[in-house]
C-alpha cells in the first residue's frame, strides 16, 4: 500500500506558554513596582524618553509584556500589542522558557543568540541593568547570582521582596 | 572552553592577495553588477588608491556609474543620502567601498537607502530592522584594522540631532572583500601602529568575552599571530607588501571573529573615549587594551594566559607556568605598546592622546551604555569605569 504523505501541525507546548504568561505578567507588574522602591532603576527610567515603549515577547506569536513610561514613570500595560521603541524577542519558546523561569541570564541569553534585539541598543543596556536589579528583589541570592554578572548592590531586599510579592504583583502598586 | 551553543555566519567571500583588485570587475559580474558605484574619501584618492581601482577596471568592458569621493571622516545621514542620490542618478546597480571605516559604513548606509523604495536612514535604526537582502555591496579596505568588510554593523551620524546611529544587521554584510596589499602600503607608521592594535583588540576581545566559540577562536588566534608578527615590521618598513598583506588578512580574520563573538568593554571604552575626546578608535583600542584584559582577569584569566601562544609563539609559551601567562601576556603588550609608541607615535596613555582629566565622567557614562559591554564577561558599573580610565590616563 502506497504511504500517504500529509502536511503536518506540530501542537502547541501549553504549559510552557502558560507559564511564559505568567512569567510576563509577574515581570511587568514587579518592574512596575521596583522603578518605585529603588533609587537604580528610577535613574535608568529617568533617562528614558516620555512615551517609551518596551516589549519583550516570544517569536513568532507568544506570550509577551509591554512597558511603557507615562508621566516620568514606567507601567506595565499588559500584552504588547502594538510595536515598541525597544522590542526584546526569544527566538523560540524553549529559550524564553530557560530565561523565564529562570535558569539562564539575560547575558548569557544574549551571548547565545536566544535573543534578538529590535531598537536602540544603548537603551537596552539601561534595560538590562534594570534587570539585574529587579531580579535582586525577585529571587534571594543563591538564584540571582548565577544569572548576573555580578550581584548588584539593592537596599532592604527582603522588605522589598515582601512589598513587590504582596502589593506590586497582585495590585500594581 | 567549548560553549554549549553558538552560532557563526561569515557569507562574504574574502579575495585576497597580490594585485587582487584586478579580479574586481569580474566578481561584480557574478553578482549581476554592471554600473558599480565606487565609495570613497579625499585621503584615498590623495593617495593615488583609487587609481589603482580605476585601473583594474580597464579592458573589462564594464562602466562605472560614479566615483563619490567626499565621504568625510564620520559619515552622516546627509552625506549618506546625498550619495543615494548619486546612485539612483547614474543607474548604478552596485556598490564599492573603498577606504577604510567611514566610506565603509557610509556604503552600507547607501546600501540601506537604495535599496528600499520607501522610509528613511533612521527606520532602519538599531538592530534586526532590515528584513531583506540588499544590493551587491563590494568591499575595498584601504586600512588593516576596521574589519568592516567582515562585519554586519555601520555607524552613522545624526549631525543635526549629535547622536550616532547603530545598525546591526546580516544585511549589511558585504558579499565580497577584496583585499589587496597595495591598498595598505601608504598608510603612515602611526595609523598602521593603530590600525594594527585595532584588528588585534578585535581578536582579543573575541577570543575573551562572552561569545566566544571555537570557530571565533580559531579566526582570532590566527590574527594574533599574524599581526605579532608583521606589525612590527610593517611599522619599520612601510613599503613591505608581505607584512601589508599579513595585516590586512589578520584584520579581516579579526572582524569575522568579532562580528561571531562580539567585543567588550575595551572597545565600550574605546568608542566612548571616540565620541567624548574624538580620540581615533586605534589609538583608543592601543591605550585600553591591556586595561580591558587586566579588568577581566578575575574571570577570564585561564582563557586570557592561552593568548600568550599566538602572540609570542610555541617556545615562550610552553616556557611559561600556566598560573603566570596572564601576567606575561600583559607584559607582552606592554612592550608592543612601547615598541609602537617609539616607533610610530603610537599614544600609550589617555592624556598623550589628548583627552582631558575632566572628560573621564562622561566617558565613563557612555561606555556603561555601550552595547558591546554585554559580552564583557564582568560587569562594569560607572564607577568600575571612572577608575579603569583612570588608570589608562
Amino acid at each position: 500500500m502506497k504511504k500517504v504523505y500529509e502536511p503536518l501541525k506540530p501542537g502547541r507546548k501549553w504549559f510552557k506558554e502558560l507559564v511564559a504568561h505568567v512569567v510576563f505578567f509577574v515581570l511587568g507588574r514587579a518592574f512596575q513596582s521596583a522603578a518605585k522602591l529603588d533609587a537604580g532603576i528610577r535613574r535608568e527610567v529617568a533617562e528614558w524618553e516620555e512615551g517609551f515603549t518596551l516589549a519583550m515577547c516570544i517569536l513568532p506569536k507568544g506570550p509577551s509584556m509591554l512597558l511603557k513610561k507615562v508621566d516620568g514613570r514606567i507601567r506595565y500595560a499588559g500584552w504588547a500589542k502594538e510595536d515598541a521603541d525597544l522590542i526584546i524577542r526569544f527566538k523560540n519558546i524553549e529559550s524564553a522558557f530557560l530565561v523565564l523561569t529562570p535558569q539562564m541570564g539575560s547575558a548569557r541569553a544574549f551571548a547565545e543568540n536566544r535573543l534578538s534585539l529590535v531598537g536602540d541598543v544603548a537603551r537596552s543596556m539601561s534595560f538590562v541593568r534594570c534587570l539585574d536589579r529587579l531580579l535582586a528583589y525577585l529571587y534571594p541570592a543563591f538564584i540571582c547570582r548565577p544569572l548576573v554578572k555580578r550581584m548588584p548592590p539593592v537596599l532592604r531586599p527582603i522588605r522589598r521582596r515582601l512589598y513587590i510579592y504582596t502589593l506590586g504583583i497582585p495590585f500594581g502598586l | 572552553m567549548l560553549p554549549s551553543y553558538f552560532e557563526f555566519y561569515n557569507p562574504v567571500k574574502i579575495v585576497s592577495g597580490h594585485k587582487a583588485l584586478d579580479n574586481l570587475p569580474y566578481e561584480l559580474s557574478q553578482m549581476g553588477v554592471a554600473r558599480p558605484l565606487i565609495v570613497t574619501d579625499k585621503g584615498v584618492v590623495g593617495a593615488g588608491l583609487i587609481q589603482i581601482v580605476q585601473e583594474a577596471f580597464g579592458s573589462s568592458g564594464m562602466t562605472i556609474g560614479a566615483i563619490y569621493d567626499d565621504v568625510p571622516p564620520d559619515s552622516s545621514v546627509d552625506v549618506v543620502n546625498a550619495i543615494a542620490d548619486v546612485y539612483r542618478a547614474n543607474g548604478c546597480d552596485g556598490l564599492v567601498a573603498v577606504g577604510g571605516g567611514s566610506p565603509i559604513d557610509t556604503a552600507k548606509g547607501v546600501n540601506i537607502v537604495v535599496s528600499h523604495d520607501k522610509g528613511e536612514l533612521k527606520d532602519y535604526m538599531g538592530a534586526d530592522r532590515l528584513t531583506g537582502p540588499l544590493k551587491p555591496l563590494v568591499v575595498v579596505p584601504t586600512t588593516a584594522g576596521t574589519g568592516s568588510e567582515v562585519t554586519l554593523v555601520a555607524v552613522i551620524a545624526d549631525t543635526r540631532k549629535n547622536v550616532k546611529m547603530a545598525f546591526v544587521s546580516r544585511h549589511l554584510l558585504p558579499d565580497l572583500a577584496l583585499i589587496d596589499p597595495r591598498m595598505t602600503l601608504t598608510m603612515p607608521a602611526k595609523i598602521t601602529a593603530a590600525t594594527g592594535m585595532d584588528a588585534l583588540s578585535h581578536a582579543m576581545e573575541a577570543y575573551t568575552c562572552l561569545q566566544k566559540n571555537p570557530l571565533s577562536d580559531a579566526h582570532a588566534t590566527a590574527a594574533i599571530s599574524l599581526i605579532s608578527r608583521y606589525l612590527p615590521l610593517a611599522v619599520e618598513d612601510r613599503k613591505n607588501a608581505t607584512a601589508r598583506l599579513a595585516l590586512a588578512n589578520a584584520s579581516c580574520m579579526a572582524g569575522a571573529a568579532f562580528s561571531n563573538s562580539m567585543v567588550g568593554m575595551v572597545h565600550a571604552l574605546g568608542h566612548a573615549t571616540g565620541a567624548v575626546c574624538h580620540i581615533p578608535h586605534g589609538v583608543a583600542m592601543g591605550i585600553f587594551l591591556p586595561h580591558g584584559l587586566a579588568y577581566n582577569l578575575p574571570e577570564r584569566a585561564e582563557i586570557i594566559g592561552e593568548l600568550l601562544l599566538p602572540l609570542r609563539g610555541a617556545e615562550i609559551y610552553a616556557a611559561t607556568p600556566p598560573k603566570s601567562r596572564p601576567e606575561r601576556l600583559l607584559e607582552s603588550l606592554s612592550s608592543l605598546q612601547k615598541a609602537l609608541e617609539s616607533k610610530a607615535g603610537l599614544p600609550m596613555r589617555l592624556k598623550d592622546a589628548g583627552a582631558r582629566e575632566d572628560q573621564l565622567g562622561e566617558i565613563a557614562l557612555k561606555a556603561i551604555n555601550d552595547g558591546a559591554l554585554m559580552m564583557n564577561p564582568r560587569e562594569m558599573d560607572i564607577e568600575d569605569a571612572k577608575a579603569v580610565l583612570k588608570n589608562a590616563f
